[in-house]
């Protein structure tokens, strides 16, 4: 990706706007749009380094977004600690639990990986719904609001959470860019094209996979936290929701895997068009959201696999091909 | 001169299929040993065993005094052992100078020093003029140049090189020949596996026949081409004739 | 506890209906089927409206939701499965993933989460075997459900189709060389995989109720019985569906209400901790 030029001038804009934007609008619903966007521009961008980059198609990330969300919480509720601490403790959780996980996931490649996945998401649900004693069970609990308390990541307005996830999908993407230009990032493409032919040139497939998936872990869980927070009430079924896995590859796999800017593209796209589909037809219809969702999926699949940027990039590429004009 | 390779009483089944049965055999550093045999004879099934990506049922396989059984291949190429794949393997989406880049990290951690060292391994295979080429859009002569241009940056000492030849026209195989001599003109010590007698003859002066998974013969060009067992793994015993006739 | 092993027999049986068409597709086709369960659920809301409109008997109606399902499922392979053949993992599983997710949608849409259920003349009627209760409506399922499956099997074994889509399976160029039509041979796979689907859901109608998300619970068990009755192999997927049946309902017996999925998936995720190189293509080398 080229920095310089126009596309260094169009992200400078692009910041200066984004950190403008909250001055600006003060409509909270349309904060609220915003600040969904950059969460799951966040999580999508997460997902995208082990997902996008490595193909190791998980569509079990919910279980460190809940992981995130039940460490911080239950370090706030039970021992007062603030939740900014309790966010760094949820993504050190959710990092150690893609040790575990990863060993027992990475042991099956293609589909069989993402059951197996989807299997781990589902038990920490099931567990945490079931085990009463140590997390509150299905009720879940509500976090106790202080008004504004920054200390304890609560403020009146929604500003503060904008600049909070903005910041949050800046690191993503940050960490992104750095990835795709280092020695780690040209190991996970390739183990995403060949895991064989990469352990061939000396790639340790098994220890790039582990490491990426500890950072895409610590990334999710710490957006889980994030969540609670901005709602003030977490329970199994909404830590662990399925939703957010299929979100999380969803984005990306539309705005284009193994892109920096994919996961964000893709999420404004689908959450643009949810938010529409909520203003013309209200909340009443269940599930009309998930099947445009798998509309556009299916379309995406059938027709651009590679996603918006895969597109843009063939574009681009045709234009270079084109000779020069005489 | 040291033993790079040394082979001893490998044994490999798949199922009820004996794919590789005592074999043993050394090669000396920087010779260039062709592993030759009709299609099925376990020649492939060697290579992924030599480098670990089947584990042997039983035997040892040492290079350069190390053993190497039990370790998984990106440990195997870290002890100085490369392949190229029969089918080739590259990673597709990447351009040629990527794809090269992955195998010259093992050694140079900053892109910039891999970098350099790809467009080293790049320009001797003769792909140059490719080098912002997706791989996936290659011709096939030019995928199995990358091949080796990969295994390459990873800078072994030993390299497996598994049917480089098939397919290629004369001037193409001559071509190819003179890389692998070149190679081998570096120090390297080769493991080919071909088909073309033609390449054969002209690179490797030790050669190792299998046929259904065993070691049927040894020797150099001459003994093997006259050897009465080779004759009949290749041609049938219709083609055997008294060991004092001539070579068909 | 032998009552618990009789009713995971009989249930274990229409999970072999569902688990033996993923494991058909994904040994003729190589590709998992993330929406079978959808197609279950398709086949109790066939049998829902026939029985609510017409009155007709769900197990009656299997002629209707068999037929219907083959259908549907050459129309898949028609016009979606065919065009993610030979890509890589990414399209193939998100197609019949973004499917599963469509049709379950657009049920939740069209009809609603409510529970759908057909109460017949025999939905309550056990008989009684020694001391156990064996309910009617689960043994009528588990008896077709073995019927049709031991039918596959037939098929599979001495039909030249069915032959043909064995050879596919177990060396797909192989077989192409010899004239087989790939894609004849994969929508009459897809076709089978999901009439069986469709015929598992007629075949729950008199005991369990339809609902949008009912697929899901079906698909799961089916998942786990492939995988642990090795991958593409049907009569293992049969037989495992009948342990995993089992397992489930002692599950519910010993442990708990609503351990049965918590059973599942810790026999899952023993198993690929345990033998996934047991596992054919599901594993590692």
């Amino acid at each position: 990706m080229q920095l310089r030029g126009w596309g260094g001038l169009v992200l400078a804009i692009a910041i200066v706007v984004m950190v403008a934007l909250p001055l600006v609008i003060k409509n909270a619903f349309a904060i609220d749009i915003l600040i969904r966007i950059l969460l799951f521009a966040f999580i999508g961008t997460a997902w995208n380094l082990l997902g996008g980059y490595a193909k190791q198609l998980s569509l079990g990330h919910a279980a460190f977004f809940g992981l995130g969300a039940y460490t911080s919480t239950l370090l706030q509720i039970d021992l007062g600690i603030s939740p900014w601490i309790g966010m760094a403790a949820g993504g050190v959780v959710g990092m150690l639990a893609s040790l575990p996980i990863g060993w027992l996931c990475f042991r099956l490649r293609g589909p069989y990986f993402a059951i197996a996945t989807i299997a781990t998401a589902q038990v920490l649900m099931l567990v945490f719904l079931k085990f009463r004693d140590f997390a509150w069970g299905a009720e879940g609990t509500t976090i106790p609001n202080f008004g504004d308390a920054p200390l304890m990541m609560q403020f009146e307005g929604k500003a503060p959470y904008y600049y909070i996830v903005l910041g949050l999908l800046a690191a993503a993407l940050a960490i992104t860019a750095w990835v795709e230009r280092s020695r780690i990032g040209y190991y996970l493409v390739a183990i995403g094209e060949d895991e064989d032919a990469a352990e061939a040139v000396g790639i340790n497939v098994a220890r790039v996979k582990r490491n990426i998936y500890m950072i895409s872990s610590f990334l999710t869980a710490l957006a889980g936290t994030f969540y609670t927070q901005y709602i003030y009430f977490i329970d199994p079924q909404t830590a662990f929701n399925f939703s957010v896995s299929i979100e999380a590859a969803l984005v990306s796999i539309v705005g284009g895997v193994g892109t920096l800017w994919g996961p964000l593209i893709g999420t404004v796209l689908l959450e643009t068009t949810s938010a529409l589909l909520q203003s013309w037809l209200g909340n009443s219809i269940g599930g009309v959201q998930l099947t445009v969702y798998s509309l556009i999926l299916m379309a995406v699949i059938l027709w651009k696999p590679t996603g918006i940027m895969g597109y843009v990039a063939e574009v681009y590429a045709r234009r270079r091909a084109r000779p020069a004009k005489a | 001169m040291a033993d790079a390779l040394v082979i001893q009483n490998l044994n490999k089944r798949f199922g009820g299929l004996r794919a590789v049965q005592d074999v043993s055999f050394t090669v000396r550093e920087n010779e260039t040993l062709a592993l030759i045999g009709p299609n099925g004879a376990g020649k492939t099934t060697a290579f992924n065993l030599i480098m670990g990506f089947h584990r042997p049922d039983a035997g040892s396989v040492s290079a350069f005094g190390r053993e190497m059984v039990g370790r998984r291949p990106h440990d195997v190429c870290a002890h100085g052992l490369a392949r190229t794949f029969q089918v080739a393997k590259p990673f597709g989406g990447m351009t040629v100078l990527d794809n090269v880049m992955t195998g010259a990290f093992l050694h140079d951690r900053s892109p910039g020093a891999a970098r350099e060292k790809a467009r080293e391994a790049i320009d001797f295979v003769g792909l140059s003029a490719r080098e912002k080429t997706a791989a996936r859009d290659l011709t096939t002569i030019d995928q199995r140049r990358l091949e080796m241009a990969r295994a390459l940056a990873t800078q072994p000492r030993l390299l497996l090189l598994d049917e480089v030849m098939a397919g290629l026209n004369p001037a193409e195989v001559d071509q190819a020949v003179a890389l692998v001599g070149k190679l081998s003109g570096r120090g390297l010590t080769i493991v080919i596996v071909e088909h073309l007698m033609r390449a054969i003859m002209a690179l490797a002066r030790h050669i190792v026949v299998l046929d259904h998974g065993q070691k049927i013969a040894e020797g150099s060009p001459k003994e093997i081409v006259e050897n009465p067992e080779v004759i009949r793994a290749y041609l049938g015993s219709g083609y055997v004739r008294a060991p004092a006739g001539t070579a068909p | 506890m032998a009552q618990a092993v009789i009713n995971g027999l009989l249930i274990g049986g229409v999970y072999a209906l569902v688990s033996i068409g993923v494991t058909l597709i994904f040994g003729v086709v190589k590709i998992v089927n993330f929406a079978q369960g959808e197609f279950v659920m398709i086949g109790m809301y066939i049998s829902y409206f026939l029985a609510t409109q017409f009155g007709i008997d769900p197990v009656v109606s299997l002629l209707v939701s068999m037929p219907a399902l083959f259908v549907i499922g050459v129309l898949v392979q028609h016009f979606l499965i065919r065009r993610v053949l030979g890509l890589n993992d990414l399209p193939q599983i998100f197609l019949t993933f973004a499917l599963s997710l469509l049709i379950l949608n657009l049920a939740l849409m069209l009809f609603t989460a409510n529970y759908r259920t057909v109460h017949t003349s025999y939905s309550d009627e056990v008989f009684h075997l020694g001391g156990l209760i064996v309910p009617v409506a689960k043994l009528i399922a588990f008896v077709l459900a073995m019927v049709l499956s031991g039918g596959l099997w037939v098929f599979l074994h001495t039909t030249d189709l069915g032959k043909a889509m064995r050879a596919a399976s177990q060396n797909r160029d192989v077989a192409q060389l010899m004239g087989i039509n790939p894609n004849r041979v994969f929508a009459v796979a897809l076709g089978i995989a999901l009439a069986l689907a469709g015929a598992a859901g007629s075949l729950l109608m008199p005991f369990y109720p339809a609902y949008p998300l009912v697929g899901q619970v079906f698909v799961l068990m089916a998942f786990v019985a492939v995988v642990l009755g090795t991958l593409g192999n049907v009569i293992g997927a049969l037989i495992a569906s009948l342990l995993m049946g089992v397992a489930e309902s002692l599950g519910i017996q010993f442990i708990g209400a609503d351990s049965g999925l918590i059973v599942v998936f810790v026999l899952l995720l023993t198993t690929l901790a345990v033998r996934p190189s047991g596992l054919a293509g599901g594993g590692r080398r």
